[in-house]
């Protein structure tokens, strides 16, 4: 479960989202966030399953019952998900931009120039920090640009944080 | 750390004197018996009486801080910086006539059934009275100067707020006059910067030959390349450049047609002879039914009536390397564009208006899609109404070096029919030298273009169908709007696509002076 392998293992056969796989190395991220989301998940289950079962015992309804079979299976399916998708998600640095690329069902790559950037969040919340990840999310003036990697261990983030930043002030422009 | 050069225009106390701020020795606000900064009450302002010539501001870049000249407030305008100006004295009147309207609309008719018509009267007296006077001492706490290369919009008594704009920053200038202030020779001066949810620091009101000056200063400002700035730039125009180069003016009776040529125009008439055929069937004119009837025919037909009411005689200039737009019939409204502001140009052909042949031009700037969902308060409007030539040449003199008529494009390939059955034919991309251009609609034709150098950032999207088939979306985002897609593209040919888009996008910022 150690994803932090700097070099960036060969995740997967070129995909349709790994384009120019001669220039681009993509970096995976941390498969500690698999934890992270499957812990998210599970308290999303824990809380449906006690008020659907307690629903189920006081009323007795078999709908109640068949609810909390769909929920368990529910929950199987996005496991599986929830494990591809963060073996799915990558960046990679370029000398002039940023690329993120994520999804499963639907699947997005971003291409962020440095020079493009307003300003770079880095968030932790408090399931990540027990796990020591941070999520980098880099931001342009346009709305639609979505540039948020999850899954960094707490100094990958200041790295990337802070090569963001100077690239982005070497490559001041506005807008 | 903060960031900024300047201090942030935190929430101050109060100066400890009272509302008395001192600059230089001299009380700021001046009383108004003495002569107040800006034009005279009452009469129209000279040319001139912007911020006077002799007082530019020293040196460009940002003022240090400057402690100590208004109360617990750091940044009163050291010696030698130009004294902060007030809006018109009428301002406050102008903003107790406009809360008349809120106040009679806020009683409602139910008041006026239950206290008479006399208290009515009173109760609509004592708000707005009390709404001038809350206006009076706003206005009496508003100031604005230009320091360096920001504009600086002090505001509030007790809630202190000083606003810097940092001219570099400024996406548009646009000076409203809404009826009233047309009828008082008063103008609002707004300005759009990008991040502002809405239109920030709106000046209003002013002077009308104030507003042009101070908008000509200001623009004056924002165009010069960051750096050594010539002083005797930042001074007053002379004048307020009126007109510059004429590149279009919209007739009205085209105007009349083009909003004739509307699907709520054209159902109007059905809609009027269903009701009345009704009526005469039932025999009955119950007061309700017709009022409610027209209420929701009047809902319908507002936009046309809107669109004719704001792109009356509308009017578009070049001036330089701006744009003006003007429009309006009730409300005017003077627009100003850096053309390196323009982030994509939008073409529109509705459906009725082919018979015509006629298009409409949108363009859009950063600032103004994102907090305004009101489509009329988006002054996105570059040509209501117009035929190919004329659309030809305004986006000629938009983008320099792009034909509307001779735009490359590419359809999907023809595997995306099953995911488009109708549109396949119509919807495509391609690379224009400077722009990218992508066509979508089936009845309502549209074109975007997206110059290179104003590319945000470009994504591809892949759904399942689409990756069943091979095909991906590729998205070009821009600061304003919703940027342009080439949809449903061969998965190769996407990958392609953006790669190019970005080299493009890289060389043309590269390229760009105004970067």
């Amino acid at each position: 479960m150690n994803g932090d392998d700097p070099a960036g293992r060969p995740t997967a056969p070129p995909g349709p989202l790994e384009p120019w796989p001669e220039t681009v190395r993509w970096q995976p991220i941390s498969r500690d966030l698999i934890w992270v989301e499957l812990i998210r998940l599970g308290i999303g289950l824990a809380v449906a399953l006690v008020v659907l079962g307690a629903a189920w015992a006081l009323s007795g309804h078999w709908l109640l019952g068949a609810a909390v079979g769909v929920a368990l299976l529910l929950a199987a399916w996005r496991t599986i998900t929830i494990v591809r998708a963060v073996r799915a998600w990558g960046y990679a640095e370029r000398d002039d931009d940023l690329l993120v690329r994520h999804g499963l069902l639907v699947r997005r790559l971003s291409i962020v120039p440095y020079s493009r950037m307003q300003f770079v969040d880095v968030s932790a919340g408090p399931l990540e920090r027990a796990f020591d990840l941070a999520t980098v999310q880099l931001h342009t003036a346009a709305a639609a640009s979505d540039a948020r990697v999850p899954g960094l261990r707490p100094a990958e983030a200041s790295r990337l944080r802070d090569r963001l930043t100077a690239l982005g002030e070497d490559r001041a422009e506005g807008l | 750390m903060n960031p900024f050069g300047t201090p942030p225009p935190e929430e101050q106390p109060g100066p400890p004197g009272g509302p008395g701020p001192v600059t230089n020795g001299q009380p700021w606000p001046p009383a108004p018996g003495h002569g107040p900064p800006g034009p005279p009450p009452g009469q129209a302002p000279a040319p001139d009486s912007g911020p006077p010539a002799g007082r530019v501001p020293p040196a460009p870049g940002p003022q240090p801080p400057h402690p100590g000249a208004w109360g617990p407030v750091p940044w009163g305008p050291p010696d030698g910086e130009e004294p902060r100006q007030r809006l018109h004295p009428l301002s406050p009147a102008l903003h107790g006539a406009k809360s008349l309207v809120v106040v009679i609309a806020g009683l409602s008719w139910s008041t006026l059934n239950r206290v008479g018509f006399g208290w009515f009267a009173v109760l609509v007296a004592v708000f707005v009275l009390g709404a001038t006077v809350l206006s009076v001492v706003s206005w009496w706490n508003t100031g604005y100067h230009v320091v360096g290369r920001e504009l600086r919009v002090h505001e509030g008594l007790l809630w202190r707020r000083t606003r810097a704009i940092p001219l570099e920053r400024l996406q548009a200038v646009e000076v409203v006059r809404p009826l009233l202030a047309q009828l008082t020779g008063l103008a609002e001066l707004r300005l759009e910067v990008v991040g502002g949810g809405k239109t920030e620091a709106p000046l209003a009101y002013l002077g009308v030959a104030e507003a042009a000056a101070l908008r000509q200063r200001l623009l004056a400002v924002a165009g010069r390349a960051p750096g050594p700035a010539p002083v005797a730039a930042a001074g007053v125009p002379a004048q307020p450049a009126p007109t510059g180069r004429r590149l279009h003016a919209v007739r009205n009776q085209d105007l009349l047609v083009s909003q004739l040529l509307t699907p709520q125009a054209f159902l109007l008439p059905f809609g009027v002879a269903f009701v009345v055929a009704q009526f005469l069937s039932e025999g009955s004119w119950s007061f309700v039914a017709v009022a409610s009837t027209l209420t929701a025919m009047f809902g319908v037909v507002l936009q046309p009536i809107r669109r004719v009411l704001d792109d009356w005689s509308f009017r578009l200039d070049a001036d330089g390397d701006t744009l003006r737009v003007h429009n309006g019939l009730l409300e005017t409204r003077v627009q100003t564009v850096p053309l390196h502001r323009v982030q994509t140009v939008g073409v529109t052909w509705p459906l009725l208006w082919r018979v015509k042949g006629w298009l409409r031009l949108r363009l859009e700037v950063a600032g103004y899609s994102a907090g305004e969902p009101d489509d009329r308060n988006r002054p996105d409007r570059l040509l209501p109404v117009g035929d190919a030539g004329t659309g030809g040449r305004v986006v000629t003199e938009v983008l320099p070096g792009v034909r509307l008529d001779a735009l490359p494009g590419t359809p999907p390939p023809a595997r995306a029919r099953w995911l488009r059955p109708l549109s396949r034919r119509v919807v495509g991309a391609g690379l224009d030298e400077r722009v990218f251009v992508a066509r979508s609609g089936l009845l309502t034709r549209r074109l975007t273009l997206v110059p290179y150098a104003r590319i945000q950032s470009v994504r591809v999207t892949q759904g399942p169908a689409q990756r069943r088939l091979r095909l991906a979306t590729v998205h070009a985002d821009t600061a304003g709007g919703a940027g342009a897609a080439a949809v449903d593209r061969d998965l190769h040919d996407a990958w392609e696509l953006a790669a190019e888009l970005t080299a493009r996008a890289r060389a043309a910022r590269r390229a760009d002076p105004h970067r």
